[in-house]
């Protein structure tokens, strides 16, 4: 009977860890149901698709980037990409709220990486219709394995080839290993916890449910394995990894499986460059509370860099 | 060149244990599958000692060698990288077929990241581990162990290798050169 009780009394334990929910403070936190994405009320000021409507034919021979953000991250990520072009002109910028992103923790949890994928599908496809014929696709961090997934998958093959991407801090390996213990951690912590600095409230997740961390690892283990086996870029199409060489989220290392991994159609190495930085996502600085002129010089040079290779 | 020689004293000390005049109750020698959680195989070679002083061969004495060469590196692009483990392990039911067995392994890791630009990243370390597991013996002079185990210290994106990962299973095949 004692033997029973305890065992009773264990399963109970271990029940009530599976069914754990974080306490959610809608006010304040992306995760409750006040606090959304701007981009879902208002893409006339996000995507291309929406604010180009109507494109004359100048514009669809300007470049037009498609920026995706990381996990558990919005469209804020970019929003300085899109400042810097409003300034310099050239380019349009359209920022993609990955799918199951930017909404309530329920619909965080029950999103897959082929749901948060399916947003840069939609507007890649989009603006291919529409007859933009210089599409550019930027990807940070998670965005990065999404990409990869999609140039693995052969998806461009259907539309205007892409004429570059540039990956900022792809995660293909990440630096937190835990991580790789979320199948058998998972179902007891329920979910983590993120820091956030006050800069960041509102525009990523507080909580991250094991369920998406589980599809994180999902899509970044297939990216790695698809590496191993080797890929190429589609024709004529640009790609350059920028890599910062302390990330406590993306492994640096990862910039030398993609560069290992994947070769331009004509079987030459991929372009890197391993940046001075310990910021992930070193191109985001907005809402970071120790931001350095360095960390503010790199960002201007990457942007720019971005922009000259757009406007070649 | 390093490795080749830390191999070649790996290979030389093993037959030289197994020939000298140390009269070890057990000596055996085996390959190793080594398996990372989400990373890699690395296989290599391992070798197993204890003798009536070690508690009765209650404490079995090992060293191995991995590498991803010899595993998911052979033929894909996976990066080359090897460990050089030495350790001790506590036998439980030593004198039953089926053993159990816990352990503590350190070493040595390096990895081959073959561009300039990616040398610039932690690519060695210290490695520390512990293992948990079981050991079955067969009629001599086979013997095989299945175990996981756990490296305390691993890949952090700062200061330690990034494809240092840290829970790993491994099977190894032994013969008994001396039992």
């Amino acid at each position: 009977m004692k033997r029973l009780c305890i065992y009773l009394l264990l399963t109970s334990m271990l029940l009530a860890a599976c069914n754990k929910s974080p306490v959610i403070d809608d006010v304040t936190m992306l995760d409750g149901n006040q606090i959304f994405d701007a981009s879902l009320n208002h893409p006339e000021n996000y995507l291309a698709s929406s604010y180009l409507a109507n494109p004359t034919e100048n514009q669809l021979n300007t470049p037009v980037i498609i920026a995706s953000h990381g996990y558990s991250a919005s469209t804020f990520e970019w929003d300085e990409l899109r400042v810097f072009a409003d300034k310099n002109k050239g380019f349009y910028v359209s920022q993609v709220l990955l799918g199951g992103h930017g909404r309530t923790y329920q619909e965080f949890k029950d999103a897959t990486w082929k749901d948060w994928q399916q947003s840069i599908k939609d507007e890649y496809e989009k603006l291919s219709k529409m007859g933009f014929k210089k599409i550019y696709l930027a990807g940070s961090s998670t965005s990065g394995a999404l990409l990869l997934n999609l140039i693995k998958s052969n998806f461009f093959s259907s539309y205007t080839k892409p004429k570059g991407i540039f990956l900022i801090d792809p995660i293909v390996l990440p630096s937190n290993k835990s991580l790789t213990m979320i199948g058998l951690l998972g179902p007891v912590l329920g979910f983590t916890t993120s820091e956030l600095e006050e800069g960041e409230k509102g525009y990523w997740y507080v909580y991250r449910p094991q369920e998406s961390l589980k599809q994180l690892l999902a899509v970044i283990d297939l990216t790695r394995r698809d590496l191993e086996d080797g890929f190429s870029l589609p024709q004529d199409t640009y790609l350059k990894v920028y890599k910062s060489i302390k990330d406590e989220t993306a492994e640096p290392v990862s910039a030398l499986l993609i560069y290992k991994g994947l070769k331009t159609s004509k079987g030459a190495n991929i372009d890197v460059e391993m940046v001075e930085s310990n910021l992930h996502v070193f191109t985001r600085l907005k809402g970071r509370s120790n931001v350095s002129s360095t960390d503010e010089a790199l960002q201007l040079k990457t942007f720019t860099e971005m922009r000259n290779k757009m406007l070649e | 060149m390093k490795q080749k020689i830390l191999f070649c004293l790996f290979f030389f000390s093993s037959q030289y244990l197994a020939n000298a005049q140390f009269n070890f109750s057990e000596f055996n020698l085996g390959l190793r599958l080594q398996k990372t959680q989400n990373l890699y195989w690395e296989n290599g070679l391992s070798l197993d000692f204890s003798n009536d002083f070690l508690l009765n061969r209650k404490i079995h004495l090992k060293g191995s060698y991995v590498s991803s060469s010899l595993g998911s590196a052979i033929g894909s692009n996976a990066i080359h990288q090897e460990s050089f483990i030495v350790g001790a392990e506590y036998r439980i039911r030593h004198l039953k077929r089926l053993q159990g067995l816990v352990g503590l392994n350190t070493g040595y890791f390096r990895a081959n990241y073959e561009e300039d630009m990616f040398k610039i990243l932690p690519h060695e370390s210290m490695l520390l581990s512990v293992e948990t597991g079981i050991s079955y013996h067969f009629d001599a002079p086979y013997a095989f162990t299945l175990s996981t185990g756990y490296n305390i210290i691993n890949g952090n994106g700062i200061s330690t290798p990034g494809t240092l990962f840290p829970v790993f299973y491994q099977f190894s095949m032994f013969y008994s050169l001396k039992h």
